[in-house]
Parts: C-alpha cells; sequence; structure tokens
C-alpha cells in the first residue's frame, strides 16, 4: 500500500541555516505519527514543505504518492492543515471564517459546516469577530478550518497550544477517532513527549534539522532508564554488600544508592531481603522510571554530545 | 469556473466587512464634492480672497466653466487613482501577509493562481466604482453649484476620455500587488505607491521627454492633460505601460506559486 506521507531525503537550506536536513518520513493510513523537536528543530519548515509551502533545496515529499509541487490544487482536498498559530481574518466571525474555507474547498454539503462547529465546540461564537476570540476558540477554529472537509490526511503543527486541558483531552480524543474508526492519517508535531505519547502510534524526534529516531510508541517503555533507588541507615555497608552480590549499584550526589542491574529492577523484593538478612534494613527501595521528557531530553543531548 | 466563483465569493466578503471599503468611497465622494467646491471658489473669486492659498489653487483653473471643471477631474482622477487604487491594493494583498491568513490560502484546491486572479478582478471593479464615485460627486456638485457653459456635446468626449484614465490606472495597479507580495505586509507598497507618484510629478516638471518611457505617466500623457504642447504617446509608450501591467501580474502569480511563504 503507498505511504500517505513518503519524504525521501528532504532538505530545506537557507544561506547559512540548515534548517532540515535528509529527512525520511513513510507514515501509513491511519497512523498517527508525533513528530517531536524543540523549538526550532525543524517541525514546522518540513510541514511546510509537505504542504507545499517552501520548496525543498533537496528531497521530495510525496503525499498519496503524488509529489508535492506547485499546482497540485486537487491533492490538497484530500488534505486538511494547521500550520503554527492559526491566524484568521480578524473583522469576520466565526461562522464567515469558516464559510470561506467551505467555499474555497468547493464543499456542498451544509452539514460538514454545522458537524465540525457542534465538534469544535464554536457554536456559541459562530458570530463573534475572530479578533474577540481567546487563544484557545482561535486554536478551534484553526482545526476546525482544517477538519471542515473530512480529510483524509490532517497535518497539525502543535495543536495543543493555547488549549486548556479540557480541550487538549477532548482533541485527542477526536483525533483518536479520526484515526481508528475512520481511517484518517494524523501528522502531529508537538515539543511535548508526554501529550504525543498518549495517543500517537509512532513518533519521530528530530533535532536540529535532523531526524535522529523513529520508534513506535510501544517500544518507549523499553528505551527508558530505570534504575532502582535504595536508602538504608548505613550506605557505607549497604553499597559493597550489594556489588558482592552482583548488582551493579553507585552512590546518588545525595547519598542515595542507585542499581541499574536488571535483576534488582525485575526484583526488588530479593534486594530488599538481602539488605534485611545483614541488618540494613531499606528506609527506601522504589523503581525510578524516566520520565518522557528526559528521555526526549537525554536522546537529544546524546546527539549534541555525538556532534 | 467554479473555482473563480468561489474565489470571487470570498474575495467579496472580505471586502465587503472591511471598513477601507466605505472609507475608501467617502475619500472619493469628499474629493468630488470638494472638486466642485473649488470651481465654486472661482467662481466667486470674492470669497477666497482672503485665503492667498485658495486663491493660488484657484488660480490653476483655466476658468470657471464646465470646460475648465472637466479638466480639474481628469487632474485629480489621474492622480488620486495612483493613490486610491495603489492604496486599495496594498491593502487587499498586504493583508494577507500582515493577519498571516495567507498560509491558509496556500494548500486548497481553488489555486493560488485563482486567488490572485480574483483578487485583481475585485480589486479592478472596485477601482473603476470609485473613479465613477468622483465623477457623479462632482458632477452632481457641479450642477447644484450652477458652473456655466453646460454643454451635452462636451460631456461624453470628457466622459469618455475620464472613464479612460480610471480603467488605465485601474489596470497598472498589478506591480503595487507584487511588491505587496514580495514585502509581505502593507508599508512597502504604500511607499512604494508615494514614490511613483512623486516620481510622475518630478518627471512632468523638470524632465518632461522622459515621460514617454514611465508607465505611470501614460495615463496623463493620454489625456494631454498638460497641454497641447506635450505630444500623445506613441506605440512604445502603450507598449511599456502594458508591459509594466503583465509583469506585475504574472510576477505576482509566479510569486504566489513558486515564492517560499514563509
Amino acid at each position: 500500500m503507498t505511504d500517505v506521507i513518503f519524504t525521501e531525503k528532504l532538505t530545506k537550506h537557507y544561506k547559512d541555516v540548515q534548517a532540515v536536513t535528509e529527512v525520511n518520513l513513510n507514515i501509513k493510513q491511519g497512523e498517527i505519527y508525533g513528530f517531536l523537536g524543540l523549538n526550532g528543530a525543524g517541525k514546522t519548515t518540513t510541514i511546510r514543505m509537505l504542504m507545499g509551502m517552501i520548496r525543498p533545496t533537496g528531497g521530495s515529499a510525496y503525499l498519496f504518492g503524488k509529489k508535492v509541487k506547485p499546482g497540485v490544487s486537487k491533492l490538497w482536498n484530500s488534505v486538511g492543515h494547521m500550520v503554527e498559530i492559526p491566524f484568521a481574518y480578524p473583522e469576520l466571525t466565526v461562522q464567515e471564517n469558516l464559510r470561506i474555507f467551505y467555499r474555497l474547498r468547493l464543499l456542498k454539503d451544509p452539514l460538514l459546516l454545522t458537524t465540525v462547529v457542534e465538534k469544535l465546540d464554536l457554536g456559541k461564537y459562530l458570530n463573534t469577530r475572530v479578533k474577540n476570540l481567546s487563544l484557545g476558540n482561535a486554536q478551534r477554529l484553526g482545526l476546525a478550518k482544517a477538519m471542515i472537509h473530512r480529510p483524509d490526511l490532517l497535518i497539525l503543527d502543535e495543536p495543543a497550544n493555547g488549549l486548556d486541558p479540557a480541550g487538549i483531552v477532548q482533541i485527542r480524543e477526536q483525533l483518536l477517532d479520526l484515526a481508528e474508526n475512520h481511517g484518517v492519517t494524523i501528522f502531529i508535531s508537538s515539543h511535548i513527549l508526554g501529550e504525543i505519547s498518549r495517543f500517537a502510534s509512532r513518533i519521530g524526534i528530530i533535532h536540529e534539522g535532523r531526524m535522529i529516531r523513529e520508534s513506535e510508541v510501544d517500544q518507549l517503555d523499553s528505551s527508558r532508564h530505570r534504575s532502582l533507588q535504595i536508602n538504608t541507615l548505613d550506605n557505607s555497608k549497604a553499597l559493597p554488600l550489594l556489588k558482592e552480590h552482583g548488582y551493579n549499584t553507585r552512590v546518588l550526589p545525595g547519598g542515595i544508592l542507585e542499581s541499574t542491574h536488571k535483576k534488582a529492577i525485575s526484583q526488588p523484593e530479593k534486594v530488599s531481603a538481602l539488605l534485611v538478612s545483614h541488618g540494613l534494613p531499606p528506609k527506601l527501595i522504589a523503581v525510578d522510571e524516566e520520565d518522557l521528557e528526559h528521555y526526549f531530553l537525554r536522546i537529544i543531548q546524546t546527539e549534541d554530545q555525538k556532534s | 469556473m467554479k473555482r473563480l466563483q468561489a474565489a470571487l465569493w470570498v474575495e467579496f466578503l472580505k471586502v465587503r466587512r472591511t471598513k477601507i471599503l466605505p472609507v475608501s468611497f467617502f475619500f472619493f465622494m469628499f474629493i468630488g464634492v470638494m472638486m466642485g467646491m473649488l470651481l465654486f471658489l472661482s467662481m466667486h473669486p470674492e470669497l477666497a480672497s482672503h485665503s492667498s492659498t485658495i486663491s493660488m489653487k484657484t488660480s490653476f483653473l483655466g476658468g470657471s466653466d464646465w470646460n475648465a471643471f472637466y479638466e480639474l477631474l481628469i487632474q485629480i482622477i489621474l492622480t488620486v487613482g495612483v493613490i486610491g487604487f495603489g492604496f486599495i491594493t496594498s491593502w487587499s494583498f498586504g493583508r494577507e501577509f500582515s493577519d498571516r491568513a495567507i498560509k491558509d490560502l496556500l494548500a486548497l484546491p481553488v489555486s493560488r493562481t485563482t486567488l490572485v486572479i480574483s483578487k485583481f478582478l475585485v480589486l479592478f471593479v472596485w477601482s473603476i466604482l470609485l473613479g465613477i464615485t468622483v465623477l457623479l460627486t462632482a458632477m452632481g456638485t457641479g450642477l447644484l453649484i450652477q458652473i456655466p457653459g453646460w454643454s451635452p456635446a462636451a460631456l461624453y468626449p470628457f466622459i469618455g476620455k475620464y472613464m479612460v484614465c480610471v480603467f488605465l490606472n485601474a489596470l497598472i495597479i498589478t506591480p503595487v500587488a507584487l511588491v505587496a507580495s514580495i514585502g509581505r505586509g502593507y508599508m512597502l507598497p504604500i511607499s512604494f505607491v508615494i514614490l511613483i507618484l512623486i516620481i510622475t510629478q518630478l518627471i512632468f516638471v523638470g524632465l518632461p521627454g522622459l515621460s514617454f518611457w514611465f508607465p505611470w505617466a501614460i495615463p496623463s500623457l493620454y489625456s494631454r492633460v498638460a497641454g497641447e504642447a506635450i505630444p500623445a504617446p506613441g506605440i512604445i509608450s502603450y507598449l511599456l505601460f502594458l508591459i509594466t501591467i503583465l509583469a506585475g501580474l504574472f510576477g505576482t502569480l509566479f510569486w504566489w506559486r513558486y515564492a517560499d511563504h514563509k
């Protein structure tokens, strides 16, 4: 089956800035792909190239098997997008802004307008001028413009910006529903791994314009650092004892002991029993799991050290 | 056609809801009335005897009859045409960049080319209507103040010449659109319009020979507003005028289609 999104060494270099370098993507139908990176990593530039808004200096992008290039207007019938902070015509109302895209997308079913307004809770604001909307509602309008024509592919650049927690959950559930029940492919950029990992099926991490990691979300757990943290009444005696029994252990700056030994992490009760049997009952024994943001930063730092 | 219709509907909605639309018509109505008032002062010099500025302005008029009024209206539409039509063009194209709405217009079933053409069509009609507004309000004011020497025989050639001047000025907005697109906002095209106006005036005053090579001077040359001593523009001048319009049009289309929209 043809990839919905396929890029081959997609590159954008400006005079003195290498914004994106040889990014390869292949995203299948129904996938939710989380595109992660810090600010300025190259996420928006990649999205703009996917949408034909800027031309690559190298490589190519394909959507539904068709090369993205000037003049491929029909291709955009199947794609909905929201790039960066959503802007709309400020002196027009929410309804008028939506009608603009209803017309420009050549839609003929007024139900599409009603449905998207309901889905994004914009009913109350239909007659509000956009310049008077809150950031969160402007974001909802941006999403409504992207989703009004029920596209097969949604390309969203940081859609959670400006939304309150309830809004984030609502949008997340809608995106999940679109992918799982309607086969919509979703390409979503973010700089928050914790958020994206809740509903993406696959993630790619971009740093300084290069893809540095791609993995299934299910595999994230096994990639994250885990350790067993131990504190006893006398850590100076506990340390050699643990080492003697084969548990790799070190002293953390606060004096607490940390073991990254697999057996220690999977069977902390055995470590506890060992310490108790030698008169060193633990005051603290807990498996510590690296959180997603630390994992994300570690990957990036590792990359920085390499270069 | 369906796509152009959709784009025109959208462009019309945007224009209809902006304050610039009524402001532009009020401004052009004001100009029409003011021209009538200027001729009224020329008819009654005693009213302006205390103001040397007004007296000086009325002294430029070649008389106080309808023929002088027609000449005045041609002169004024040549100037306010460049400013007014240039200004609405700067707004129409510049606002897409200033409001950052452009990025939502670049990946749609309606092509960028269609969007740009619809903008030009709406601007052209808008400009023509503004030109007619000055004409109607000025003529109304002229009738109200009872300018002497009314002659239907002179009216029709004047209207013909006036409308050609409006038409020519409405066509040469395309380079302003290109400057607005490259400059990504209002400031650069508005500065460009002012510069064009200054250059046109300077050429006419200081280097009249150059005016035949300056596209924005062609409507003035066509109107013979500078007097019969300066010859009418030749084929090369009209060709340069046409090339400028086409360069603006295709430059804008090319820019929207191929430039990087960051």
